[in-house]
């Protein structure tokens, strides 16, 4: 187990490495300063301010500086928020992205293996049929079609619950539902096919044999067998929901990283999209490792510390 | 019990007729002989949500590709004083589709007020008093280009990687596997947004970013499929009459994985027009005047409160095409699946 | 000189909320002095020096107050300073301030305003408005590092008095000091903090109307709360102006709708589906939205023709009407109408040029074969560049759209974000490009200087002697004398639109929704925009 996860965290610190290079070079390729207003400035300012942003070195070196600092957690400072450092931008932010994203997750996900689930177990019924028609609708509804949709007729119609902001529970139940969708459909894909395949299988039929009741078949065999593969999707999903945040942190008006990256794109804020990609490919690399484990785990069939 | 046997003679064994020979058909196979392409159609056939899809994927292309006989307006051709007119129909009078539209608290008519005089849009115009319909049928054609332009670099690099990776195996395996597992790691729509910046917005960076973040999964698949053709007996037959390794990978191997590509292009061409979608939302898709389903669901969902039909339509279009793909996918996925023939 | 960065960025803006306000409508409780106001745009800094926006401006003018305060009709009221006194020469400001105190119970004094404006000027803070100095005495050499800080021509003569020389007079001085840049700063507070001064809502004195609170440095919400200290405390009926920076324009108008936001801006099809609201209110703007040719990069934009013919095939109108639909209206010239008055009469309907900003496309197509004839060419393909906001891009897209009318003409479009905008614009990396410009301070000089031959913010470098001329005659030898001053900028104002320098093609007006309950706002059609001071909730 050490040494599978030593192997491990060295891919994580290797595929970081890879991604903080390659964001920057490629950042070095953009056009855009951190000035505002190049051609009112005199030379000594202009040089005062690449030097305040360490652009007055060259690029090898800045390169240096820049891994450098990532080490010890610091990715520079924001061109949009002056003096303000990218690392306290993305901690300030990060709580309500991690917060509905956890949520969206979670929500899907378990929404997901119950449609899933009952679609299997009804395979080839309206129940099956319905199932099917949901997860594939919620796979083919962009997040900001849906999210507008959630907003005009459940918040302002409806008066459900807020329509924007960010400041308790109920703020966080639209954003949630939106982001939820795509975990939901692809879950419940999944989950129906995994669950087919189980329901044929020979101990399935020899538990039916014995005589066995359908609650405790489904229940003790075949929702655990079915599940053990859906942790793997779980890294996929994560991404589905990085990107559905960006979308969806903006219509809701949520202080997260998520509108922060799409301001940051907007704005040049360098500095800050190089942040926000390492820390989004590290998250993503949480999750994997930890869904590997998990799988690890649960899957009497694998083991990890081979 | 050999005296119990009755003893036979010539006389008992006549041999059949010519009509009787006919009627007899144990000898014959009851099915008709089909290749493996003419048996996955048929099972494909049988599948009537999958047929559905497939004829509204047809239709949605014929209209799409052919978009400059089906337009009933220029796309482009501006005309602001018939700006933000809502559907219309002539002949049809249901509130959608007779040129009204509720305006603080009252049904207006659209049309008068604008004094369109004969004009009419079947989907109602947009701000730049564009024709909604012609610019859906435009829309889509774009983003299918760029979905289907984007799925064929993917598929060529990651066929191509997967083969490569599978079929030497070994050390170069490891490695480009390695390359497979830190490239899974990087959140794909980061490094896109990134490349589109670098590359400047527009159709090709859109295309080259959705191609080179997208591969992957096909490469995985394919290498899988690879390895465990790699030792199947015509490959080894093959090697024995003394084929080039590479002829084989090209010849025999590619043929064998189709099915395993053309299912993950059904979902790799949906998940390209989502990812221009987005692209659109967050501002560096499509630029002006072409549109994508992406730019138009977006404008439209802007004025959502006051003018929905804006939002609608596109999104409909997208969510049928979308919906078409998965369900032909699901479809293709079961009718090229070996293992469900009967 | 703020460019019109985000005035009105629809697509680019923030929002955030009533911390645990709880769900569901928040309608005016009654008489609750508390107004919900929605901004696009989140506190970039609060240092100043460092200022680039005008929504962290808006802010630090309700925060914080300069030597005087900018009031309605383009009057200035006293500030800090009680009085002020300008000698002969137009060249020394004198300023006698009165006894205020910072939020920290420090007082006010000039030694404050001498160390901001050193502050600001000094090349080692790298501010990116310290060029607005320009005219303060040495303020140019010590931003090139060509001379001592200390040498600033600005002085305290003992605590409440602060004295000012100009290197050249400016009758518009008045003006320029009620804008952040020219705020005083507690030297106190800067050490304190050092790097790290304003990069929140307590790492700062503030000594205007309001306290910063709830904005720690990147989030969306804050709030201004009434300054006890503050000088004419007793006027502010206010208790909290709650900030809520919303993103999304829709967004922002359901939640007006919920009773979540007591304000908020409106554009396109959003304002003209609000235009009988009877809470539709539109503030003018003194901002123009223009298009300028790249006259150094395109040989064939030296031709007057060309641009004419360009110029008269916009049908600036229509565009108002029927494309921005928001608060906007029809350019009258470079110079936005109501902004500049003397002796009653409006600067834009003096220097008015018809065919400046006229419609014409029969016309338009003649100039245009004319002057394609006279740079001897027969078509013609240009880029046209703008930001990608929602205004931007639609405006993008119409002009695109009117200037194809013209045969031989090719336009295609590039949206790009704001600040790469900026910078190809300045670089001149464009063919045509849609600029904005927003005033600080209500002199058409604050237009017109942008088009002379050596402003580095000419974009398109078109260039003109006689008009250099006038500019420079208004800012010396007619300086002093208010009449000849005016008449030589109607003059450039009249050249340039005959010249069609560059193409007018709105007016900004920012159309809004404002509670009725809400009343006392101070908007101005210059930047910071709107004051809370006198607000109160009815």
């Amino acid at each position: 187990m050490a040494k599978y996860l030593g192997k491990r965290i060295f891919y994580i610190i290797l595929t970081l490495f890879i991604v903080s290079t390659i964001t920057f070079f490629l950042m070095k390729l953009m056009p855009g300063t951190p000035l505002t207003n190049q051609a009112k400035l005199t030379p000594t300012q202009i040089h005062q301010i690449y030097k305040q942003y360490g652009l007055d070195k060259p690029v090898w070196q800045q390169y240096l500086v820049y891994l450098g600092g990532i080490i010890h957690g610091n990715f520079g400072t924001s061109f949009q928020f002056s003096n303000q450092p990218v690392s306290y931008l993305i901690t300030s932010r990060l709580g309500p992205s991690l917060i509905i994203g956890g949520q969206g997750m979670v929500l899907g996900v378990l929404a997901g293996l119950i449609v899933g689930a009952v679609g299997a177990i009804r395979a080839n019924t309206w129940v099956d049929t319905s199932a099917t028609i949901i997860s594939i609708l919620f796979i083919s509804i962009p997040s900001f079609v849906l999210a507008v949709l959630l907003q005009y007729y459940l918040g302002l119609k409806l008066r459900l619950f807020p329509i924007a902001d960010w400041g308790g529970f109920m703020y966080t139940v639209l954003p949630t539902l939106a982001l939820a969708a795509s975990p939901l459909a692809e879950t419940a894909r999944f989950m129906r096919t995994e669950m087919v395949d189980v329901l044929s299988s020979d101990y399935i039929e020899l538990a039916k044999a014995k005589g066995l009741n359908k609650v405790g078949i489904i229940y003790h065999h075949a929702l655990r067998n079915s599940l053990i593969p859906v942790v793997t999707i779980i890294g996929p999903l994560a991404v589905n929901i990085m990107t559905g945040s960006m979308v969806v942190e903006n219509i809701f008006s949520i202080p997260g990283i998520g509108e922060q990256f799409v301001k940051s794109i907007l704005t040049n804020d360098y500095p800050t999209i190089m942040g926000l990609t390492i820390v989004y490919s590290a998250m993503l690399c949480v999750v994997l490792l930890i869904t590997d484990i998990v799988y690890g785990l649960i899957d009497p069939r694998i083991r990890i510390n081979k | 019990m050999a005296d119990n046997a009755k003893q036979t003679s010539a006389a008992d064994f006549t041999p059949i007729a010519g009509a009787d020979r006919a009627k007899l058909d144990d000898e014959k196979i009851a099915t008709p002989s089909l290749t493996f392409l003419q048996d996955s159609w048929r099972r494909l056939r049988k599948n009537k949500a999958a047929m559905i899809a497939l004829i509204i994927l047809i239709i949605l292309f014929i209209l799409a590709f052919g978009s400059g006989f089906f337009e009933t307006h220029n796309p482009n051709a501006t005309n602001p004083n018939l700006a933000n007119l809502p559907p219309k129909i002539p002949g049809i009078d249901i509130n959608g589709f007779n040129g009204t539209i509720e305006q603080s608290g009252s049904r207006i008519n659209a049309y008068a007020q604008a004094n369109a005089g004969n004009h009419f849009y079947i989907l109602g115009t947009d701000y730049l008093g564009r024709d909604l319909f012609s610019r859906i049928l435009y829309g889509t054609r774009i983003s299918l280009e760029i979905a289907l332009i984007a799925s064929f670099f993917d598929l060529a690099f990651g066929v191509v990687y997967g083969i490569t990776s599978g079929w030497i195996g070994g050390r170069v395996d490891t490695l480009m596997q390695r390359i497979i597992e830190i490239m899974l790691s990087i959140p794909n729509l980061v490094v896109m947004v990134l490349l589109i910046l670098v590359l400047k917005p527009g159709m090709t960076a859109i295309i080259l970013s959705i191609a080179i973040t997208s591969w992957i999964n096909m490469a995985r698949l394919v290498r899988a499929q690879t390895l465990e053709l790699k030792n199947q007996e015509f490959v080894l037959a093959a090697r024995t009459l003394g084929e080039s390794s590479w002829k084989i990978a090209f010849k025999h191997l590619l043929p064998n994985l189709s099915s395993v590509i053309i299912i993950n292009l059904m979902f790799t061409i949906p998940t390209a027009i989502f990812f221009e979608a987005f692209l659109s939302y967050i501002g560096i898709g499509i630029s002006a005047p072409q549109a994508s389903l992406g730019t138009l669901i977006n404008d439209g969902q802007k004025n959502f409160q006051f003018l929905p039909y804006q939002m609608w339509y596109p999104a409909i279009v997208l969510s049928v095409l979308m919906i078409a793909f998965n369900i032909l996918g699901d479809g293709l996925r079961d009718a090229l699946d070996p293992k469900s023939r009967e | 000189m703020k460019i019109n960065s985000l005035a009105k960025l629809g697509g680019v803006a923030l929002v955030t909320g009533l911390i645990l306000a709880g769900c569901g409508s928040k309608s005016s409780q009654s008489k609750k002095q508390e107004i919900s106001w929605m901004t696009p745009s989140p506190i970039a800094t609060m240092d100043t020096s460092k200022m680039t926006d005008l929504y962290s401006a808006q802010v630090a003018n309700g925060t914080n107050e300069g030597l005087l305060r900018i009031a309605k009709d383009n009057k200035v009221n006293p500030g800090v300073a009680k009085s002020y006194s300008v000698s002969k020469d137009g060249l020394t400001w004198t300023f006698n301030l009165r006894h205020s105190k910072w939020s920290n119970g420090d007082p006010v004094t000039a030694k404050d305003f001498v160390f901001s404006w050193q502050r600001t000027v000094n090349p080692k803070t790298a501010s990116q408005y310290a060029y607005i100095f320009a005219n303060v005495k040495n303020a140019d050499k010590i931003s090139s590092g060509k001379m001592a800080v200390s040498k600033l021509g600005v002085k305290a003569e003992g605590n409440y008095k602060f004295v000012v020389s100009l290197s050249k007079p400016q009758s518009y001085f008045k003006y320029m000091v009620t804008q952040p840049e020219f705020f005083p700063q507690n030297p106190k507070t800067v050490a304190k903090y050092g790097s790290s001064f304003a990069t929140n809502a307590t790492k700062n004195s503030y000594n205007g109307p309001f306290i910063l609170k709830g904005w720690n440095g990147t989030n969306d919400t804050w709030t201004l709360t009434k300054n006890k200290n503050y000088w004419d405390a007793k006027s502010v009926k206010v208790k909290d102006v709650k900030f809520q920076a919303v993103k999304t324009p829709s967004t922002a108008l359901n939640s007006y709708n919920s009773g979540k936001l007591d304000f908020t801006t409106l554009s396109g099809t959003l304002a003209a589906n609000n235009k009988k609201n009877k809470d539709y209110t539109v503030y003018p703007q003194a901002s123009t939205s223009y298009m300028e040719f790249n006259t150094k990069k395109i040989p064939a934009l030296r031709n007057t023709n060309i641009r004419k013919a360009m110029a008269l095939a916009i049908d600036k109108k229509q565009m108002v009407n029927k494309v921005m639909q928001g608060g906007d209206i029809t350019p009258k010239g470079f110079v936005p109408a109501d902004m500049a008055k003397r002796s009653g009469k409006d600067f834009a309907n003096e220097a008015y040029v018809k065919a400046g900003t006229d419609y014409n496309l029969k016309e338009a197509k003649a100039l245009f074969a004319k002057g394609m004839k006279q740079v001897g060419k027969k078509s013609l393909s240009l880029t046209l560049l703008g930001a990608d906001d929602d205004d931007t891009k639609r405006a993008t897209e119409f002009v695109q759209s009117q200037l194809t009318k013209l045969p031989g003409l090719k336009v295609t479009n590039q949206n790009i974000p704001f600040k790469s905008k900026l910078t190809r614009a300045q670089n001149q990396q464009f063919d045509l490009v849609l600029s904005a410009w927003i005033a600080d301070y209500p002199d058409p000089s604050n237009f017109l200087d942008l088009m002379t031959s050596d402003n580095p913010q000419n974009d398109g470098k078109w260039s003109n002697k006689q008009y250099d001329a006038l500019m420079k005659k208004s800012e010396t030898t007619d300086a002093n004398n208010e009449s000849a001053r005016w008449s030589d900028m109607v003059q450039a104002e009249k050249l340039l639109m005959n010249q069609q320098g560059l193409v007018p093609l709105y007016q900004q007006g920012q159309a809004a929704l404002i509670k009725p309950s809400v009343k006392g706002v101070q908007p101005f059609p210059t930047s910071p925009q709107y004051d809370w001071a006198k607000a109160y909730v009815k």
